[in-house]
């Protein structure tokens, strides 16, 4: 089976079976959880085209999540635009910012991106967080960008005065879609010219660019890409939590994101995906400790790092490789 | 021939997935001026860094007047007197001309023996003396090569090994360089020169050994060389 | 006038101990290429061993600060065992050492969390009082941090330039092959400058818990300005990291008061965002040819 092949069928079958989980496991926290987890699934999907695939050291993908959700909630709050075009437009603001911050940081060399899209990620969160001024006082006074508290009150994709009991299930499967169209898009990218091209700049960078093959063109390409559904992510985030807040930057929030990554496997296609619903299996199973979440989490992200630098993608390519050298 | 201080038996080594020596089998008398000459990007160099450890031998055996080298670390093969002058010199760019010389005695505690060899150093190379507080970085090529073999010089080693000390200068100073490598010689210390160009070397060499593509293809003396032209065409373009 | 001593006098202050947090991150990057995330959480640490050193063990406060550095060092050594020895070994170690160290950092920080809660501690380790320069009431504390900082800074160009171990750092930092050539061990030097990086962030994380207060999360904000000041500088560059973490300290000090704390750390950032437009290797870095 080609590769590509195989990718689909893991591809419907995860799709098959994410379908009929709401009417399995009807359960309100059930559907909820999961819905999260395909929004961090997307945000970590397309985190991983930056970080594994392009090289690029990117901390900013929260900062372009969040850049995401309070565009839409901004947009819907103060213009009154609906979610539905909010949320677009939220990811397309997503990538606008993201090829600002690409060009900012593209000239530098791998260490230098880390920390300047770290600094610019905290300078949002210290700017959102301090301004206690009042920008409009329609429900009480409320700075620009909604302070500590965040924004809400900005509208609804609908679904919750359609089925009032089971909006959430609707919400499910617009997550699930939203993932789906992610991950096919991320596919095509590791696997399409972009991926190629990359690939090219790693094996052997002087050959790439005798080629014509531009590092800076190709990164800033894939900074922008991977903003606009990670911008969307964002949006609908707001929507679904019906508040975009200062708590999108928070370090844990990073570093569970990282973890996925990292344990799933930097770089690989299905890597991300797995890593992301293992953290969330785990993070689910913990809830009694979850005192230790953080140290957990430190101690994973670093023990994966020296032990299995490719993560759980690339223990199934060694046991894939080991199955082909042995054909009995 | 006199006898042997350094001795390379099957060695192979490389960098990750390539290996560039393939079986090198190599003699180098006590006493006696080296040089192994060959075509760019036959091994050259990494013999040079197989040797000083910096490039870890998969196969094969170094010795030094007996002692095995391949299973020590670069800093333990200095200790054993084995000095190498990399291509390019590789000096400290930010520190003076006084400490890159200083950090080549880093291994030698003695005050007094440091001091004696800086004399040294600096009766061989007076230039390095009339520069002493320059900061390496600003040097000239010549000025450069000079400092690198000086500070290589500071370790009081007994085998040096240069790679290319002709490497990229004008010709007056390539003859200055080698002035100095003859003189050495001539005080008794035994060197390893690895040179792309043959000719200079030719009748101060006391044996020549070509490498070609990781193995030694011809030992020989450099009247030797000069009689077997289709080696000499072959191999060095000349 | 009195405004000027004013700024002077905080801006000092806050240089000096950006200055210290700054140098032992320069030193690691300049001589492992390796960038430490966890540096941030070693200043933590510095900070609550030093409170617990004094309040618990009932420490001198002077034997206090040498304790939390020690410990410090030592955690800096661990790093490098655990963390940095076996990543040397495999590929990419830049990017995985970067989060092997962000893993490490939230550990150390949530087990200072575990250990001490999450309210803010007074740090032990002060002096009340003040000095009178104009109208300007400078107090004590800052000038007790000053003076630490430059006895630090002080001692650590002294160990640089002067001692054989300093030199064989600087050498290794500029060259790692021909540092080895000249018979440097250069792992026992990478030891080395972990645990030395330790023990300043220690001496930092007190100061900066000394003027501000002890919480688990403390080093974050003086650890993203050191990397600011890092990359300012040019990253690898001690001296030039010196000097720009004072410079900072003054700028920020001035801008605190002209436009106020919220838009400080912002100004700072597109200051330094434009510094890597200018020269996106630091204003003192120098450019690294690649051959290929």
């Amino acid at each position: 089976m080609t590769p590509i092949r195989r990718d689909i069928l893991i591809g419907l079958i995860c799709i098959a079976v994410a379908l009929i989980v709401p009417f399995v496991f009807g359960g309100r926290y059930v559907v909820t959880q999961a819905t999260v987890f395909f929004v961090w699934a997307i945000v970590v999907v397309q985190w991983n085209l930056v970080l594994g695939v392009g090289g690029i050291f990117s901390l900013a993908q929260m900062a372009l999540f969040a850049i995401g959700g309070y565009a839409t909630a901004m947009l819907g709050f103060y213009l009154k635009v609906p979610m539905l075009v909010a949320i677009p437009l939220g990811g397309l603001i997503a990538v606008v910012a993201g090829m600002i911050i690409g060009l900012a940081c593209l000239r530098l060399r791998g260490p230098y991106v880390a920390l300047l899209t770290l600094a610019i990620a905290q300078v949002m969160y210290v700017l959102i967080v301090n301004d206690t001024g009042c920008f409009t006082n329609v429900s009480g006074c409320m700075p620009l960008f909604g302070g500590v508290r965040g924004i809400g009150q900005f509208g609804d994709l609908g679904f919750r005065s359609l089925f009032p009991s089971k909006w959430y299930i609707a919400h499910y499967y617009v997550a699930l879609g939203l993932l789906a169209l992610a991950f096919v898009f991320s596919v095509a990218v590791i696997r399409g010219p972009l991926g190629l091209a990359f690939k090219a700049l790693r094996d052997s960078p002087g050959y790439a660019l005798s080629r014509g093959i531009s590092r800076f063109k190709y990164q800033l390409w894939i900074f922008a890409v991977s903003a606009f559904f990670t911008g969307i992510a964002g949006g609908f985030y707001a929507v679904h939590f019906r508040v975009i807040g200062p708590t999108v930057f928070s370090f844990s929030l990073l570093l569970f994101l990282i973890a996925m990554i990292v344990v799933g496997g930097m770089g690989s296609i299905w890597g991300p995906l797995l890593g992301a619903a293992l953290l969330m299996l785990a993070d689910e199973g913990m809830k009694e400790f979850s005192d230790y979440r953080n140290i957990g989490l430190g101690l994973l992200i670093t023990l994966f790092v020296i032990a299995w630098p490719r993560g759980l993608a690339g223990w199934f390519d060694r046991l894939r490789a080991l199955r082909t050298s042995n054909p009995d | 021939m006199a006898e042997p201080i350094l001795q390379l038996k099957g060695v192979k080594s490389g960098y990750a997935g390539r290996l560039v020596l393939q079986g090198a089998d190599f003699v180098a008398g006590k006493g006696e001026l080296t040089a192994v000459i060959g075509p760019n990007g036959h091994g050259k160099s990494t013999l040079l860094k197989t040797i000083s450890g910096i490039v870890r031998v998969s196969e094969g055996e170094i010795s030094l007047k007996g002692k095995r080298l391949d299973t020590l670390r670069p800093d333990q093969v200095v200790a054993e007197g084995v000095i190498h002058v990399p291509q390019g010199d590789l000096l400290f760019p930010g520190m003076t001309i006084y400490e890159n010389l200083m950090m080549g005695a880093y291994l030698t505690r003695e005050a007094g023996s440091v001091a004696e060899r800086l004399e040294r150093v600096f009766t061989l190379l007076p230039k390095l003396k009339d520069r002493r507080n320059q900061v390496a970085g600003t040097l000239s090529g010549g000025e450069r090569r000079m400092c690198g073999i000086g500070r290589g010089l500071m370790a009081g080693g007994e085998l040096l090994m240069l790679d290319e000390p002709s490497l990229g200068l004008a010709p007056i100073v390539i003859d200055q360089i080698y002035e100095v490598i003859f003189d050495l010689r001539h005080a008794g210390l035994s060197i390893l020169l690895v040179e792309e160009n043959a000719e200079r070397i030719m009748d101060q060499a006391d044996s020549i050994h070509l490498l070609d593509n990781g193995r030694f293809a011809w030992t020989g003396k450099g009247a030797e060389l000069m009689a077997r032209p289709e080696i000499v065409e072959a191999y060095l373009g000349a | 006038m009195d405004v000027v001593i004013q700024i002077i006098a905080s801006g000092l202050t806050l240089g000096a101990m950006y200055a210290v947090a700054t140098v032992g991150l320069s030193l690691v990057y300049g001589s492992l290429n390796m960038l430490n995330m966890a540096h941030g959480a070693l200043l933590t640490l510095g900070g609550y061993m030093c409170y617990a050193a004094i309040t618990h063990l009932g420490f001198h406060p002077v034997l206090g600060l040498a304790a939390a550095a020690l410990v410090c060092a030592l955690a800096g050594l661990a790093i490098y065992v655990f963390a940095t020895l076996p990543l040397l070994r495999a590929e990419n170690f830049e990017t995985n050492i970067f989060i092997a160290t962000i893993g490490i950092g939230a550990v150390i920080e949530s087990l200072m969390l575990k250990s001490f809660g999450p309210y803010p501690i007074p740090q032990p380790l002060a002096v009340s009082g003040s000095v009178v320069i104009g109208n300007v009431h400078i107090p004590l504390q800052n000038i007790m941090i000053l003076l630490t900082a430059l006895v630090a800074m002080t001692a650590v160009a002294l160990l640089l330039q002067k001692t054989r171990a300093g030199r064989a750092i600087r050498a290794t930092s500029m060259s790692r092959d021909a540092a080895q050539l000249m018979g440097v061990r250069v792992g026992q030097i990478y030891a080395q400058v972990l645990a030395l990086s330790g023990g300043l962030a220690a001496i930092s994380g007190v100061m900066i818990s000394s003027i501000a207060t002890l919480t688990p999360v403390m080093g974050g904000d003086p650890m993203l300005k050191a990397f600011i000041i890092c990359i300012v500088a040019g990253l690898g560059n001690v001296y030039g990291a010196v000097l720009a973490a004072i410079v900072l300290g003054l700028l920020e000090a001035a801008t605190q008061y002209v436009l106020g704390v919220r838009w400080s750390f912002a100004t700072l950032l597109l200051l330094v965002i434009l510094v890597l437009i200018w020269r996106p290797y630091g204003l003192f870095g120098r450019q690294q040819v690649v051959r290929l």
